[in-house]
């Protein structure tokens, strides 16, 4: 049965050692990001996510449902992570891990109880249909910071999403396809972001961004915190580890500030370049002869 | 040595050409091809088909993921647990465990055996890998009795993962003629100023850098690394470790 392949004494040791004389295996900054690569596929809600060697992709979909009786006002909402064997040798099929239970929690508690999707919008015809939302996030390959990458992918696929326009006339509902009707994008409300530090020395003093897989292996603590570029803090989530001074944190979550505008002003450039490329120059153009079919 | 190197594809015919005669020797086979008899010789993998007519043998040079453990190589390997007669070693996560008895360390007996924890690293040799077993590891030539160079991995260094092609290429005897890697050569030699370092290659795709200075480590790890990655020749090797030890300094 294939093992996950845990870092030596020797590797374990040296990490440690080297993050206290501000050196990093791969010649980063303490604080520097791997460069943060972000691409739409060609249908709307599809966001691929490059973080140095971890690298995830979302995909965004809706389908028409009955809303849950407590909540007949509201749509439904859902991420659902996938961690596949392909990822590590450590994960398994129907079995989650301790970090596919953290990443899609912190997930769920950045991107959907911070209220960055309205979720009334999805609401067709009370108590008896709905839009239903559901993002899966696909890991493909792990190298350490995992959560910050799939925030990133899932804000991004979101974003990107278009869903069916619909219309009721007189009691009926009509969803119209892509042909009939150009599809909507999603009311969205703020873009939350996640950033992860880890924290490295005896008393966790040696703060670091985006940790890579041996890294993480080798942290005493780390803590996600999530905001939007606004500054509004969505959650701050340190479970467990070395205790951190509370000065400390309060460096990190203002730092985190500046990496979550550069992420929004990435994400809004690439959202920006997608929208361009996809249009052709209005209805008449796209109606031409010469074009493909 | 090598004369050619064309490329093949798993199940290709080979150019009766290229195959060696030899008046005495009989054909040697190696790594990557297979004989069906009577008179087909076969290529399973995709990869450079190197032959050597001095020594009447022909093997195909490949890059692979998986490492498969064979006999004489050596290898990086992790003890995973210890138990009455032999340590449990990790090779990579997708290979069995393989076995390295205690006593197969210099000058061991029963009295005076390595105590390993788990989570050290060994340098061993493979002895016996066979199909459907274990494999079994030896830290000690087994006709001279000495180390030479094989056994625990102490000093402060790190393990960088490299592909097994480009661990196999740093192993060869003159890894700049045949292999085309001269980085190790370059940042030991003027380009890299002298840097003091070791290393230990292992054939499943893991190198040990070990140096006084963690500076050193990290920028030996990453030349190695990027060498990998980017596929460089020798030029660009020579350009990548210039840069290298600027962007350290």
């Amino acid at each position: 049965m294939p093992r996950e392949a845990e870092p030596s004494l020797n590797e374990r040791q040296f990490v440690a050692q080297a993050i206290q004389e501000n050196l990093r295996l791969d010649g980063r900054e303490l604080d520097q990001y791997r460069p943060l690569e972000l691409t739409f596929g060609d249908q709307y809600g599809v966001a691929d996510v490059t973080l140095g060697k971890t690298r995830v992709l979302a995909k965004a979909t809706a389908e028409v449902t009955v809303p849950y009786a407590d909540r007949p006002l509201d749509g439904i909402f859902t991420i659902a992570t996938e961690l596949s064997p392909m990822t590590s040798p450590a994960f398994e099929v129907n079995r989650p891990t301790e970090t596919e239970v953290l990443l899609s929690r912190l997930l769920e508690k950045t991107v959907r109880r911070s209220g960055a999707l309205d979720t009334e919008s999805l609401c067709l015809v009370a108590g008896q249909k709905c839009w239903s939302v559901r993002v899966d996030v696909h890991v493909l390959s792990h190298d350490g910071n995992l959560i910050d990458a799939a925030c990133a992918a899932v804000v991004a696929a979101l974003r990107h999403f278009r869903k069916p326009d619909t219309s009721m006339e007189g009691g009926l509902l009509t969803v119209y396809t892509p042909a009939e009707r150009e599809p909507v994008p999603l009311s969205w409300l703020h873009s939350p972001f996640c950033v992860t530090w880890s924290f490295f020395g005896e008393e966790g003093e040696m703060a670091v961004l985006d940790a890579t897989w041996i890294e993480e292996q080798v942290r005493v603590g780390s803590c996600t915190v999530s905001l939007n570029k606004h500054g509004e803090i969505c959650q701050i989530a340190k479970l467990g580890g070395t205790p951190v001074e509370a000065v400390a944190l309060l460096q990190c979550t203002s730092v985190a500030l500046a990496k979550v505008k550069e992420f929004s002003d990435l994400l809004d450039t690439r959202l920006a370049e997608d929208l361009k490329r996809r249009d052709k120059g209005g209805f008449m153009a796209e109606l031409r002869a010469e074009n493909d079919r | 040595m090598a004369t050619e190197r064309p490329l093949v594809l798993p199940g290709e015919t080979i150019d009766p050409s290229l195959i060696p005669s030899h008046p005495k020797n009989p054909l040697r086979l190696g790594p990557g091809l297979r004989h069906i008899p009577p008179t087909d010789i076969v290529p399973t993998v995709a990869g450079q088909l190197i032959t050597n007519p001095a020594k009447n043998s022909m093997w195909i040079e490949y890059n692979s993921n998986r490492y498969i453990p064979s006999p004489n190589d050596v290898l990086l390997a992790q003890i995973l647990r210890s138990t009455t007669d032999f340590y449990l070693c990790t090779i990579s996560p997708h290979t069995a465990p393989a076995t390295l008895p205690h006593l197969a360390f210099e000058s061991a007996t029963k009295k005076t055996r390595p105590v390993l924890l788990p989570g050290q690293l060994v340098y061993a040799r493979v002895t016996l890998a066979n199909k459907h077993m274990d494999p079994e590891l030896e830290c000690v030539s087994a006709t001279t009795g000495k180390a030479e160079g094989l056994g625990p991995i102490t000093g402060p260094g790190c393990v960088f993962d490299v592909s097994l092609g480009f661990a196999r290429r740093l192993l060869m005897a003159r890894s700049r003629e045949d292999g085309g890697v001269g980085v190790l050569e370059m940042l030991g030699g003027e380009e890299g100023g002298g840097l003091a370092f070791e290393t230990a290659v292992g054939r499943n795709g893991k190198v040990w850098v070990g140096s006084e200075s963690a500076r050193t480590v990290v920028l030996v790890g990453r030349a190695l690394q990027e060498t990998d990655r980017g596929g460089l020749g020798v030029e660009g090797q020579r350009r990548l470790v210039k840069r290298l030890v600027r962007e350290m300094r």
